[in-house]
């Protein structure tokens, strides 16, 4: 069935002004063969609105081209009823705002755009959504503050609730403290709630299948049993720093040095006695040979703990060495609060060695000390105030994907897979991490953490019910198909997918799990044989774009560069140069994708083939700090495009005609630079020998 | 670790600054911002930052040898500007205080400034003695009044009561015991704070004449950039002309100040100036601190109300005095002269060596201390 097609091209904003809108409809009609082409100088507004809508009414338009603004604006006003296929061209921020009005250069762009506009509609189906049966029920991994707190807020929002625990009561480590903070009544309130189901001294045996079907069997004291949950919440909690490893602290060497957990189950027991206790802030902490990050809580279980010391003896003495407070907010009260006790004596310093001193007691050597000298200090205890180290991340969850049983890890250790943008989000589609084992923190953050998670893996069942992706594609209905029969088994996409979505059958032939799917199109821009496609996103798609793109002669003296830009960080920021009145060259022909790692190498080799000059890539920061949406995409693309260089070179073409360029959002004004200073290098170089074959 | 150094805090140091004024001190994080808006701290002499670590900590023999204490002239800008409210101002205020009570080889200085009672106790003893001369022996006095017959009674005589020799002797071995005991406690100030530094003759000597000029003039405050230091400065000067004139009358010219007889002399004009600037300043001091007014007389000490209470007290009455004896009143000039001298005599033998009195010395002692252990470090 061939599709009706309506182009509507919008003169507002300025658009009317810089391009022949006349020049344009002829090209929609003679070259796009529209049947309809209309053009309006408010196409948002009411009466714009009802031109498309009643086209489609009557039956003379099935797809919708809509050339006005971005993409980014105005997506409700051009949302008409569903299946119906909108494509949107971007002659506002991209052509208009951005290029010289009325000039020969500014009206191929705008005409260039259209045809790949049209290109792309003419390949868009209207996705249909998954439909199966889903389990709205939350899986709670962990009993101590995080987890409980995490399941009373699913739970009272309507979810029911299994929660997991390993030991055989709840609490966690908040149970354990000297003064606990009200967490019996928690305890309580968990064990009494109609819809959560506890399973302590249990542990998880395995986890199989997806978001919206988990099916997590429990290794239990009545044998193993099976439940179905939609989402997880992993709130494993923490491990104090393995205190072994700080020797030269004196740990290990003597009793009297202990951690500040193995001082708290003192405190408990009644069992401190001494006249002089030494605390060391950020033992292991903040250490490059140790942990590398703050535990941000240390400073404040050190000012409490002071208190046990007077408490204990009101004539001890405590001292705490430090490199720096940390209090942040309120806490700082409590900072100061501890500071005025007479006998606290608080300084900066390094804690240099602990050994065995006069009379029985420990003799601590501090360096580079406010006094300003190293000093020397005799001392009944020393107490390490060590980090915390996430839980969970071994043997907790058992999952029996193709990537292996556990959460992946950044590179600190914690699960996280975005600190920036998206917390609790881990690299397990549906799975997300809360507390202590998502990040360093207290009792009352993790609070607020696990009320986050719960929100997250309410999110997660919701969409997953609707057949719709999370976060950061959150509501999209597409999702790749595979056409298996030409499959290779090379595995890359099974490798490559960065949330673990494909599993594999014994040949290594990929079994997609759907539910799990992000829809980044990583898997579609690894395989070779080029299988893999959504309804709204394919390799041909964005091939017959490139294919509509006008490529002048090389007399002409009109260099054309491909920009493949990542949807997320890349294509805003363009907009935002746009929004800016930023101008840049004319040359460039660009093209979102869902994530740079969506990239088929095919794309380059068909515009190189063209004739067009040179591809830029710009995509997400990548590395430990990455800012990828989707982890790993623009490193991947990076991967393909360093193997693709290789090739060129056998084509006589210069590897220089190819670039990718990472770009956060904030660099929105380096864009137009970029993109003058590459189409000036293809200059350069001279136009690609491959024009006009 | 060749230059470790054992610390043992002195904890009942702390509680003691904290009880002398340094009650916040422990507050203090050690920002330094005190130190920065000071406009009399050095890179050598960077307080109050380092005073108030050395008190927190209760390290005694770092603030023992410190004279910086007494280079502070307590502008209070260091307090406006602390972030903690540490109160760094007072916290000197206090160092100062137990500074005093440690130069005193006496252990008296301590006792007082620890106990109310102790302070007021050794007043009101000195008194006592002051009014038992007066009354007891037989040829002095009221003693020698009752010889003198009834003319000494219906007209002043003062020769007839208080022989101006006599009194004179008196007030010149009442000096020379308070003097030996400043300097006594002065010359262990300066032996305590100079002991761990070796400083060659020559320093001391190229040194000296500033210390002169700062005894003086009290140079150095002017350095101090705060709003009211100089109104402070001037007053404090008037107030140090105003003594310093009644004690060279009182101590050197007794036998041509004091006048017998109820006729005016020119030698009272100075008399009158001192008189005036005494009652001026101590009065406006009084106020000050009644008023709160700037961070100097925000916190007062008993000791800080004790000074300028028991001066004005001692000028009014010397002002009484002098009036009754030019009304020629003979029986109340008697009488105020015993008053004057049971109020005047007391201040002077517990503030001169024991007391906030003893600033005048220790301050310019302090800040010639400060420079020649400077120069010293410099040629070392």
């Amino acid at each position: 069935m061939s599709a009706k097609l309506g182009v509507y091209l919008c003169t507002g904003c300025t658009i009317g002004e810089s391009i022949d809108a006349a020049k344009l409809a002829k090209v929609a009609g003679s070259e796009c063969h529209a049947a309809v082409c209309r053009t309006h100088e408010a196409l948002c507004g009411d009466e714009g609105r009802k031109l498309i809508a009643a086209d489609l009414a009557a039956g003379t338009v099935d797809t919708v081209v809509v050339a006005a603004c971005s993409p980014r604006f105005k997506p409700e006003e051009f949302n008409f009823n569903h299946g119906t296929v909108v494509e949107r061209v971007n002659l506002r921020e991209h052509v208009a705002w951005c290029h010289k009005p009325q000039d020969e250069d500014t009206q191929m762009l705008a005409e260039d755009y259209l045809r790949m506009g049209v290109a792309r509609a003419l390949k868009t189906e209207a996705p249909k959504p998954l439909e199966a049966e889903v389990s709205k029920s939350v899986l709670v991994v962990g009993g101590g503050v995080t987890g409980i707190t995490a399941a009373i807020e699913a739970a009272e929002a309507g979810y029911d609730v299994f929660l997991v625990e390993k030991d055989d009561h709840l609490g966690g480590r908040a149970a354990q403290l000297y003064k606990a903070d009200g967490i019996q009544a928690s305890v309580a309130a968990v064990l009494h709630h109609p819809r959560i189901q506890v399973f302590t001294a249990a542990q998880i045996g395995k986890i199989e299948g997806q978001p919206g079907m988990f099916d997590v069997t429990l290794d239990a004291a009545g044998g193993p049993q099976t439940v179905r949950a939609g989402a997880i919440v992993v709130a494993t909690g923490w491990a104090p720093y393995d205190a072994s490893r700080l020797a030269h602290l004196g740990y290990g060497s003597s009793p009297k040095v202990v951690t500040s957990v193995e001082f708290e189950q003192m405190a408990a027991k009644g069992a401190i006695q001494a006249k002089r206790v030494l605390f060391v802030q950020c033992a292991g902490s903040r250490d490059a040979d140790h942990l590398p990050y703050c535990s941000s809580t240390c400073c404040m279980t050190t000012l409490a703990q002071t208190a046990y010391v007077h408490e204990a003896d009101p004539e001890a003495e405590a001292y705490v060495i430090y490199k720096d407070m940390r209090t942040p907010g309120q806490y700082e009260r409590v900072y100061r609060e501890t500071q005025a006790h007479p006998l606290n004596f608080f300084t900066k310093g390094e804690v240099a060695s602990v050994s065995p001193g006069a009379d029985g007691r420990l003799a601590v050597t501090v360096n580079h000390t406010l006094l300003g000298e190293t000093i020397v200090l005799h001392v009944d205890l020393v107490v390490l105030a060590t980090g915390m180290v996430p839980n969970g991340m071994d043997q907790i969850l058992n999952l029996t994907y193709r990537q292996g049983p556990e959460l992946p890890v950044l590179q600190d250790g914690f699960p996280d897979s975005h600190f920036v943008c998206f917390p609790y989000e881990t690299r397990r589609t549906g799975i997300y991490a809360a507390g202590a084992a998502r990040a360093p923190m207290d009792g009352n953050q993790a609070r607020q953490d696990a009320a986050g998670a719960a929100m997250k893996a309410i999110q997660s069942v919701e969409l997953a019910a609707r057949g719709r992706a999370v976060a950061p594609r959150a509501g999209d209905l597409s999702y790749p198909s595979f056409f298996l029969q030409r499959c290779t088994q090379c595995k890359r996409c099974t490798e490559e997918c960065p949330f673990g979505a494909l599993d594999e059958d014994a040949k290594g032939t990929p079994k997609p799990n759907l539910y799990r799917c992000r829809r980044c199109g990583i898997c579609m821009g690894a395989c070779p044989e080029r299988i893999v496609s959504f309804h709204n996103y394919s390799v041909e798609m964005i091939a017959s774009m490139i294919k509509a793109i006008e490529v002048p002669e090389e007399d002409e003296e009109k260099p054309r560069v491909l920009a493949l830009l990542c949807e997320n960080d890349a294509y805003p920021a363009l907009d935002l140069a746009g929004i800016e009145r930023r101008q840049y060259d004319p040359s460039v022909r660009v093209i979102p994708l869902r994530c740079l790692g969506s990239l088929n190498i095919v794309w380059i080799a068909d515009a190189l083939s063209r004739g067009i000059d040179g591809v830029i890539l710009v995509g997400c920061k990548y590395g430990d700090d990455y800012q990828c949406h989707f982890t790993k995409g623009s490193e991947l693309a990076q991967k393909r495009l360093e193997n693709v260089k290789e090739t060129l070179g056998r084509l006589q073409l210069e590897p220089e005609r190819l670039q990718l360029t990472q770009l956060a959002i904030n660099e929105w004004d380096k864009v137009p630079a970029l993109f003058d200073d590459f189409v000036n290098r293809m200059r350069e170089l001279g136009p690609n020998p491959y024009k006009g074959f | 670790m060749k230059d470790a150094r054992t610390v043992e805090p002195d904890v009942e140091l702390i509680a003691s600054l904290m009880a002398a004024g340094g009650a916040d001190l422990k507050k203090c994080m050690q920002c330094s911002n005190c130190t920065c808006v000071c406009s009399l701290s050095t890179p050598e002499d960077d307080f109050p930052r380092r005073q108030i670590l050395h008190a927190q900590w209760g390290l005694k023999d770092r603030l023992l040898t410190d004279v910086s204490p007494w280079l502070c002239h307590y502008c209070g800008d260091c307090t406006e500007h602390c972030p903690r409210q540490a109160n760094p101002g007072e916290a000197m205020m206090a160092l100062r205080r137990y500074l005093t009570g440690q130069y005193d080889w006496t252990g008296l200085s301590l006792l007082m400034y620890r106990s109310e009672a102790w302070a007021i106790g050794v007043l009101l003893a000195v008194s006592l003695v002051v009014v038992l001369l007066f009354t007891v022996p037989a040829n002095f006095g009221f003693g020698l009044l009752s010889q003198a017959g009834p003319a000494a009674r219906a007209t002043v005589m003062l020769d007839k009561f208080a022989p101006k020799e006599i009194v004179h002797i008196g007030d010149t071995l009442l000096a020379s015991l308070l003097g030996v005991l400043l300097l006594t406690n002065a010359a262990r100030m300066f032996r305590i704070a100079t002991r761990d530094t070796h400083i060659p003759l020559g320093v001391y000597l190229r040194h000296l004449p500033g210390f002169v000029v700062q005894g003086v003039t009290q140079k150095r405050w002017r350095e101090c950039d705060a709003g009211d230091s100089f109104k402070n400065w001037l007053r404090h000067l008037i107030l140090v002309t105003g003594y310093a004139t009644i004690f060279l009358l009182v101590v050197v010219f007794l036998p041509w100040f004091q006048v017998q007889d109820h006729s005016f002399h020119w030698n009272s004009l100075l008399g009158y100036y001192a008189s005036a600037a005494l009652l001026g300043a101590s009065a406006w001091m009084i106020g000050d601190r009644m008023a709160q007014s700037g961070e100097m007389h925000r916190f007062s000490q008993p000791s800080d109300w004790m000074f300028p209470g028991l001066l004005f007290v001692t000028a009014l009455t010397g002002v009484l005095l002098n009036v009754c004896r030019l009304l020629d009143q003979a029986m109340p000039t008697y009488v105020l002269y015993v008053v004057h001298l049971a109020v005047a005599v007391p201040m002077l033998v517990v503030e001169v060596p024991f007391g906030k009195w003893a600033h005048l010395l220790y301050r310019p002692l302090a800040i010639y201390i400060a420079a020649v252990k400077k120069s010293a470090l410099q040629t070392q």
